[in-house]
């Protein structure tokens, strides 16, 4: 059977058809006006700022977040269709920027909305995109600013309840006291501690904290970015924990593979503690009480030499 | 002179636990590679041979998302795809290039399934381009036993078989008629390449790993026409670019950009490549030389 040209060319015409025919009805879905009951539709980038989201919104926000998932890598995470259409509805958007959430972007400019509002930390905190270190909700003065913010963009979307975010605001302010409570307090009792890391994850609550992290951030930024470290750091990181050199081995709990696996297998051998620190906020935490248990879990480290693996 | 080798070999080189365990993998592993390959480029089976390494990166994504070590998902799928690729006629020569292609495409769709798996629902950032580019300077000493394993069994059993593979390769009909078992040969020698590539899938990676196959072979063919000898040189060949690879990987990391070493897998590759071309300069000379006399001649 040899094939006709004619079929051939009936064939082609037949599937541009119905490639036009599913073109057109792809076409924009009707835009969801979400303040049917008087609810602002927002959305966190990854969870903890979704967290704080509904903290500064309380009753009149109703915050998703994309990322939640412990187990998954925000860095190389890829948005499903469901997320797109989260935040095609979405009035008010935050994220963190500095490349860590770049899919946002992607999304956003897929499903315009001139009046949404999107928040980006990296800009708010003035931030150059060169910033090597993206985990910025780890930086005691992040979230502040965040709630500032939120509470600028959501008394704008409902004016009637600036008085009502406003004060939401303030008291989130307050309650992060503890936690930069627990800093000072460690920074004076144990300035300069000698700490381990896999990832620059914790890398600004350590620097507040007034560690010295000898993990060089050419290993560190190797790890988050996926690619084998070079031999002369991972010798480099072995040595930490065969000489007792550090007091702490900070953990990236959600970026693991055979050689952060093999680095937590040295730590606990040598008796290392470990501290556990993550992408996403854990669950059975809000925002406050997540950072104030990571200083904890600190501390307890380096005073009596416990290991707080996962909080 | 020692200073000379001081910048040559950096400091610490052989004291680095990484580097011993790359050296004796990768040299083991490229070994193996270059052995098995000879009969990859004498049987012109170097499409299945990239395909079989291909689909190393199926098993291997898929190891990753079951959190067992990559090594058996390599081995495993390589087993499981050269069987198929027997199943449906990679005998034939005619047929052969449409088993292995058939094979290969669905052996990459599922690896597209499992990396995207591998990036949102488990937490294995580096599974990508430790799959695809291997990742010589973060195997384990327990992995390196398994290599060593898997390495002397592709050996054995392309030493056992050496005799009837070469007939066969040489000519089907009359390995037939000396009693040769063609189909079982080309079955476990398609199993023996497997499991070379897939070893060398974690050395240098699962899309390199052709490199080693075919590379250190084909330069070892110009360099001598005796096949023992080419399985000699073939093996060398491919040992010498692998530690060579590893040193200047090592030494790479004093080079800009400054504390990031360069990959490993790309000094390997390039130094295979160097080889060959290297090998036909000798051909060049000759074929230059004999120009420049029928030049003379007819002048």
């Amino acid at each position: 059977m040899s094939p006709r040209p004619g079929s051939g060319a009936a064939a082609i015409g037949m599937l541009a058809t119905v490639l036009l025919a599913t073109a057109c009805s792809a076409g924009p879905s009707p835009a969801a006006t979400a303040d049917s009951a008087n609810v602002i539709v927002a959305v966190g980038a990854e969870n903890q700022y979704a967290n704080v989201i509904s903290q500064i919104g309380g009753k009149y926000v109703q915050a998703t977040a994309v990322e939640s998932n412990p187990n998954t890598d925000p860095h190389t995470f890829e948005a499903s269709p469901s997320v797109a259409s989260a935040i095609g509805r979405a009035q008010l958007i935050v994220q963190n920027g500095v490349g860590y959430d770049a899919f946002m972007n992607k999304i956003e400019g897929a499903t315009p909305n001139p009046a949404r509002k999107v928040i980006i930390v990296q800009s708010l905190l003035g931030l150059p995109d060169s910033t090597p270190n993206p985990h910025l909700w780890y930086k005691p003065s992040t979230m502040p600013a965040v709630a500032k913010a939120l509470a600028g963009d959501l008394s704008a979307l409902q004016p009637a309840h600036a008085a009502y975010f406003r004060a939401r605001q303030r008291a989130f302010d307050r309650s992060l006291r503890p936690w930069y409570r627990a800093i000072a307090q460690f920074r004076t009792a144990f300035p300069g501690t000698p700490v381990a890391t896999t990832e620059p994850v914790g890398d600004y609550m350590l620097q507040a904290a007034g560690t010295r992290n000898l993990t060089p951030f050419s290993f560190q930024s190797d790890i988050m970015n996926g690619v084998d470290p070079a031999p002369q750091d991972v010798a480099l990181q072995d040595s930490f924990f065969s000489g007792h050199k550090v007091k702490a081995f900070v953990y990236n709990q959600q970026v693991t593979d055979s050689l952060t696996q093999s680095f937590l297998g040295a730590a606990r051998r040598y008796g290392i503690p470990v501290v556990g620190v993550y992408e996403t906020m854990p669950a059975h935490y809000d925002y406050q009480s997540w950072m104030l248990a990571e200083v904890q879990a600190l501390r307890r480290a380096v005073t009596s030499r416990i290991s707080t693996e996962k909080l | 002179m020692t200073h000379l080798l001081r910048m040559i070999v950096e400091p610490g080189f052989f004291g680095n636990a990484p580097v011993r365990v790359a050296l004796l993998a990768g040299g083991v592993v490229a070994l193996v590679s270059g052995v098995v390959g000879m009969f990859t480029v004498l049987r012109g089976q170097a499409f299945a041979g990239h395909a079989l390494a291909d689909i190393g990166a199926t098993g291997g994504s898929g190891a990753f998302l079951a959190g067992i070590n990559p090594l058996w998902g390599f081995v495993g799928i390589g087993v499981v795809a050269a069987g198929i690729m027997e199943m449906i006629g990679i005998r034939r020569p005619r047929g052969r290039d449409v088993a292995t292609g058939i094979v290969l495409g669905a052996g990459l769709g599922l690896a597209a399934l499992f990396l995207y798996w591998d990036a949102t629902f488990s937490n294995t950032t580096g599974a990508t381009i430790s799959v695809l580019f291997g990742s010589m300077f973060v195997i384990s000493g327990s992995t390196a036993g398994v290599i060593v394993v898997f390495s002397l069994l592709a050996l054995t059993v392309v030493g056992l078989l050496y005799r009837p593979l070469l007939l066969s390769s040489v000519s089907t009909d009359m390995a037939t008629v000396r009693g040769v078992p063609v189909r079982i040969t080309g079955l476990l020698y398609l199993l023996a390449m497997a499991v070379a590539v897939s070893l060398a899938a974690l050395t240098i990676g699962a899309i390199l790993s052709t490199a080693l196959l075919v590379g250190p072979a084909a330069t070892a063919l110009r360099l001598t026409s005796k096949t023992g000898l080419a399985v000699l040189w073939s093996g060398l060949i491919g040992i010498a670019a692998t530690w060579l690879g590893i040193l200047l990987a090592y030494d790479s990391f004093y080079w800009p950009p400054a504390q990031h070493g360069w990959p490993v897998s790309f000094f390997v590759v390039t130094l295979v490549f160097v080889f060959y071309l290297l090998a036909q300069l000798p051909a060049v000379g000759r074929l230059s030389g004999a120009r420049a006399r029928r030049a003379r001649n007819g002048g």
